[in-house]
């Protein structure tokens, strides 16, 4: 049995701290990025600035810089389904795919000179770069937060969680029903506490191991249906002999990886879905960004 | 059976990937559908028009390569004139032709102004912002040519936006010398404001020191000006502390040098007319044939005849025969000399007659003053202070009172006559030009022509000259009237057109002319024969009539009062009306408060105060084609009145440029605010007026103790200029204008169109007529 030992505390008490890199690491991994972000942004919104005290319309400026940030997007997008990068880089290119997209914000704002659109068609483009980045960030999100949260394997995709929930139903079943082999070679009346574990999955985890369960719970980050399920195998676990505890403790674990595959059900389920919002909506921007040069440059006064 | 999935299908994402694609048709079809059903072009607008601009319609309007069809905006995607959207701003708002040069100033401007900042530059680096800045936007020294409109004023920001808006950061991105603030790195002012001289001569510091405490001295009553608002405000243009009118400043003590009155020495008017006095000895000996001339004349040329004597290519041609030949000594004068002279006397002549006869404005509008421009009949006003016919006329009774008959017959006619005839009358005394002493009667009876022909030559012969003239009658010696007229020939007054332009002596008036006088009987020729008893005629003078009326011709002469001359009867004791009034007054103080007069050979002009047209016209005219040191006769004109003693003394108060290439120009006209077009900073006095200290304009103003002022104007180069003040500081403005009070931002002191910019009003045709 692949969860047979008692590894289900340090993977509970994991879940529920976060991605488990410390101070120093949250620091390097985690706020780095961000503050990266931020300063390449901040960089940008002065360059700006000195751009347009140069007399120079630095809307094109910003503008070329996030076309040309489109274009990587676009790019990424391409080779992934020309299936050109190596699955190692791959995850290079997402992980530059989401850094630029959030720097491509602070192009996007300074484009639009931190204000609201004027006309229909700056609507339209507004909406389709905001719509994209949304998507994309909240996707993003998703995933992030499903590595962070769920140590589990990277590599689980969306397709995998039913088969693996399967069989994690199969293997509580299996513990629920094996047998002592003392009592078995006696021809022992079962004890009673054997007739506890089953109310046990009868009641409570038969319904739970059968599907994804507690979406709303995991996507607010609560793992209170979790913590019930725990507190009554654990309250159980109390009046039974060494062996049944052991058992349970098998049980335990099971339920603590099932919850895992709903909460990475919820996320890759919610991330695929955004997908869908994303990358059509970018082949439209695209359409609308490529009128947007022509025009652009079909009536430009020599501002540039 | 369904179909089996291929491999597209299984991909992942493929679903995803298929409505993208349909996502991407679908905008493209949309966006064709709202283009070409949409009524305009207006859907591509990046957004609404600033108000001022919200008239405009059609995208074409401005953006020239756009074109008015759904899709031949696309031509603007075409490499083109990339100004030519900014001279298509340039059809409503009117620039120069340097509009599009960096602050729509001269290449020469920009350039000399680049050298001078660059080379503050170079002293300094740029800090911050600015140094990236200099960067980004490297200055080229020559480089004129300036963004385009659309560079600074972006459109389509919306109704209210402010379209002038600029940031300092803008303004200095062109600049070699960049600073961020004006409390913190702006350069000292150089000279401001005394880059380029007052227009108006004012020694202030002399005037304060000198002239005021003396006048206050020596004319208590006398308005001095006690503060400096006394002659200064800001109310007619706030841009500018424009100097109150002459009359409530400087008329109480320099009114009257414009009109002469206090001229100590020269005449107080200006020769404009003058028969210029001749050496009519060397001229009768040298058989010169100019006629009637008078004796006793120290006149010159004035400027004015030379101008108008250079009105044609001939007369231009005698003036240079002319040129350094003193015409009261003519001994030393060559044959060409001497005809040049002759035919400059017959020029004035005609000059005279023509002016007489014609009208001013006729003679005067054909002058050359203006290159191929003919003058208005205002300007000719002007120019001739609309000079009285009856002040030319009198001049001609007095000085050339046969011109009319010289005229007419001319002087060739009458050259060929003496040569022909040996002139059988003698010449009068006051005529050197008619030889005397040829008057051969039996000679004469040997050429004389057949009696018809006699006569018809004696009527063109020239009248003798005048003894005197009795109220426009020439009285003559008996010999003269009778060779000239016939024995008892009455005076003719011929009515053809062609005779009025004659001056006939027996009956100088034309017919207009002789209104209040019906009364009077026409003037009877009078024969005077020195050697000859009196006659029995009344008119005759007796020889002490004689003495007195040679007396009295001697004081005309001399400009004397009764120059017109005494009539004869009066001195006889006659009942005779009078014909003139005997005045003590000289003709010169007679003028006192400006206009014509004429006093012995000349007609002079006196100037009517301030702002004489007569003065103003002729300077106005002649400074653009008077450079200095010219030998042109406007030059002359032009200098007779810029003088340090000229009449009128204008140039005394109003500074004369010298401008390359156009010659002098008289700063008449107030400092206005168009006058400031070009420079490159502004200042407004009047916010400033209020928060000055106790020190008031002097907090900003001090007085210097230098006093090369007037030396600034002893040249003509206007940028040439010490001040009576020293330069406002910098960090006089600087006490103000920082980060924590008042405005310290470029705009507020600079403008980036130096010209200007004009949007001149909109062509309306009238309405048709209603029918």
């Amino acid at each position: 049995m692949r969860h047979a030992t008692g590894a289900a505390g340090p993977t509970f008490k994991a879940r529920t701290t976060g991605n488990g890199f410390g101070t120093a690491g949250f620091l390097t991994r985690g706020l780095l990025p961000f503050v990266m972000i931020a300063c390449l942004s901040g960089g940008l919104f002065w360059f700006t600035a000195i751009y347009e005290g140069s007399l120079r319309d630095p809307r094109y400026l910003d503008g070329w810089l996030l076309a040309g940030g489109m274009g990587l997007q676009l790019f990424f997008h391409i080779g992934i389904k020309s299936g050109i990068f190596s699955p190692r880089s791959v995850l290079r290119w997402r992980t530059f795919h989401i850094v630029l997209g959030y720097l491509l914000i602070a192009a996007f704002v300074s484009h639009c000179d931190f204000s609201w659109p004027d006309t229909a068609f700056e609507w339209m483009l507004w909406i389709g770069f905001v719509l994209v980045t949304m998507s994309g960030a909240a996707s993003a999100f998703f995933a992030w937060s499903m590595r962070s949260k769920l140590l589990a394997d990277s590599s689980l995709s969306f397709e995998r969680i039913p088969i693996r929930r399967a069989e994690l139903e199969r293997d509580v079943q299996a513990a629920i029903m094996a047998d002592d082999p003392a009592h078995t070679a006696l021809g022992l009346p079962p004890p009673p506490y054997d007739a506890w574990i089953a109310d046990l999955y009868a009641n409570q985890l038969r319904e739970f191991l059968q599907g994804p369960r507690h979406a709303l719970a995991h996507l607010i980050g609560s793992q209170r249906p979790l913590r019930h399920l725990i507190d009554e195998i654990d309250e159980v676990s109390r009046y039974v002999d060494a062996r049944n505890r052991d058992k349970l403790g098998v049980i335990r674990d099971l339920v603590i990886e099932k919850d895992g595959l709903d909460f990475a059900h919820v996320h890759l389920g919610l991330s695929r879905g955004l997908m869908f919002l994303h990358v059509p909506i970018t082949y439209a921007l695209v359409v609308l960004t490529v009128a947007h040069v022509v025009i652009v440059y079909a009536f430009a006064s020599g501002g540039w | 059976m369904p179909p089996a999935k291929t491999d597209k299908d299984v991909r992942p994402g493929a679903r995803r990937d298929r409505i993208a694609q349909w996502f991407a048709v679908a905008t493209v079809v949309c966006l064709a559908a709202i283009l070409f059903g949409a009524a305009g072009l207006n859907i591509l607008m990046p957004g609404p028009l600033a108000s001022a601009h919200g008239g405009v319609e059609a995208c074409s309007a401005c953006h020239t390569n756009s074109g008015k069809t759904k899709l031949s905006w696309l031509h603007g995607l075409v490499a083109g004139d990339r100004a030519a959207d900014s001279k298509a701003c340039l059809t409503c708002h009117k620039m120069p032709e340097t509009a599009l040069n960096a602050h729509g100033a001269p290449a020469d401007v920009l350039k000399e102004s680049t050298v001078r900042l660059t080379k503050l530059a170079m002293e300094k680096t740029g800090a911050g912002s600015t140094g990236v800045q200099g960067l980004l936007s490297p200055m080229h020294v020559g480089d004129t040519r300036g963004p385009f409109c659309g560079t600074c004023h972006q459109e389509h920001q919306g109704a209210g936006f402010d379209l002038r808006t600029i940031t300092n950061e803008q303004c200095q991105s062109c600049h070699a010398l960049k600073f961020d603030h004006f409390d913190k790195d702006h350069p000292e002012f150089s000279n401001y404001p005394f880059e380029t001289r007052t227009r108006i001569v004012f020694d202030h510091a002399g005037h304060f020191g000198k002239h005021y405490p003396e006048t206050a001295k020596k004319e208590p009553d006398k308005r001095i000006p006690e503060t400096c608002s006394s002659c200064h405000d800001s109310r007619g243009n706030k841009r500018i502390m424009a100097v109150a009118p002459f009359e409530k400043t400087c008329a109480s003590c320099h009114a009257d040098q414009i009109t002469g009155k206090q001229r100590v020495s020269g005449p107080k008017g200006i020769a404009f007319l003058a028969l210029p006095g001749l050496d009519l000895e060397t001229l009768k000996k040298k058989n010169a044939a100019i006629g009637e001339w008078p004796d006793g004349s120290e006149a010159t040329l004035t400027p004015f005849m030379k101008v108008m004597i250079s009105r044609n290519d001939n007369g231009r041609g005698l003036l240079a025969a002319l040129e350094g030949l003193n015409l009261q000594d003519l001994s030393q004068a060559s044959d060409i000399q001497i005809k040049a002279v002759t035919d400059m006397v017959w020029e004035i002549k005609r000059l005279l007659n023509g002016l007489i006869a014609g009208k001013a404005s006729d003679i005067l509008a054909d002058l050359n003053i203006v290159q191929g421009t003919k003058l208005s009949a205002s300007l000719v006003g002007d120019l001739t202070a609309s000079i009285p016919r009856d002040v030319l006329l009198g001049a001609q009774q007095q000085w050339l009172p046969n011109l009319g008959s010289e005229i007419a017959n001319g002087p060739m006619a009458r050259n060929a006559e003496v040569d022909s005839k040996q002139q059988d009358v003698p010449a009068p005394a006051a005529t050197a030009s008619e030889p005397d002493d040829k008057s051969d009667d039996s000679e004469s009876a040997d050429t004389a022509p057949p009696e018809d022909e006699k006569a018809e030559a004696k009527a063109e012969r020239d009248p003798p000259a005048c003894i005197m003239r009795v109220f426009g009658s020439c009285l003559v010696s008996k010999e003269q009237s009778t060779a000239a007229n016939g024995a008892d020939a009455p005076p003719i007054l011929d009515e053809t057109p062609d005779a009025k332009s004659r001056l006939l002596p027996a009956d100088p008036f034309p017919q207009p002319m002789r209104a209040g006088l019906s009364d009077i009987p026409p003037p009877k020729p009078v024969e005077l024969a020195a050697n000859e008893a009196q006659s029995d005629e009344l008119l005759f003078p007796t020889e002490d009539e004689l003495r007195e009326l040679k007396s009295r011709n001697a004081r005309s002469a001399r400009g004397q009062p009764g120059q017109s001359g005494a009539p004869a009867g009066a001195e006889a004791g006659e009942a005779k009306p009078v014909i003139s009034i005997d005045s003590g007054v000289d003709p010169e103080a007679w003028a006192d408060i400006g206009g014509w007069y004429r006093q012995d050979h000349t007609i002079f002009y006196r100037p009517t105060g301030h702002k004489d047209k007569f003065i103003y016209s002729w300077l106005f005219l002649t400074g653009p084609q008077a450079p200095k040191d010219s030998p042109a006769p406007v030059a002359a004109v032009f200098n007779s009145f810029t003088g340090k003693d000229a009449p009128g003394s204008c140039t005394k108060c109003h500074s004369v440029d010298e401008v390359r290439g156009k010659g002098r120009i008289v700063n008449f006209g107030p400092l206005t605010a168009a006058s400031k077009a070009g420079r490159f900073t502004r200042f407004i006095h009047e916010p400033h007026l209020t928060i000055k200290d106790d020190r008031g304009c002097l907090t900003c103003h001090s007085l210097t103790k230098d006093r090369t002022y007037l030396k600034s104007y002893e040249q003509g180069e206007p940028k040439t200029f010490k001040s009576n003040f020293d330069p406002v500081k910098r960090d006089v403005c600087q006490t103000c204008h920082n980060s924590s009070k008042a405005r310290q931002d470029c705009q507020n002191c600079h403008s980036y169109h130096v010209n200007g910019v004009a949007t001149p009003a909109m062509q309306t045709k009238l309405p048709a007529s209603v029918k």
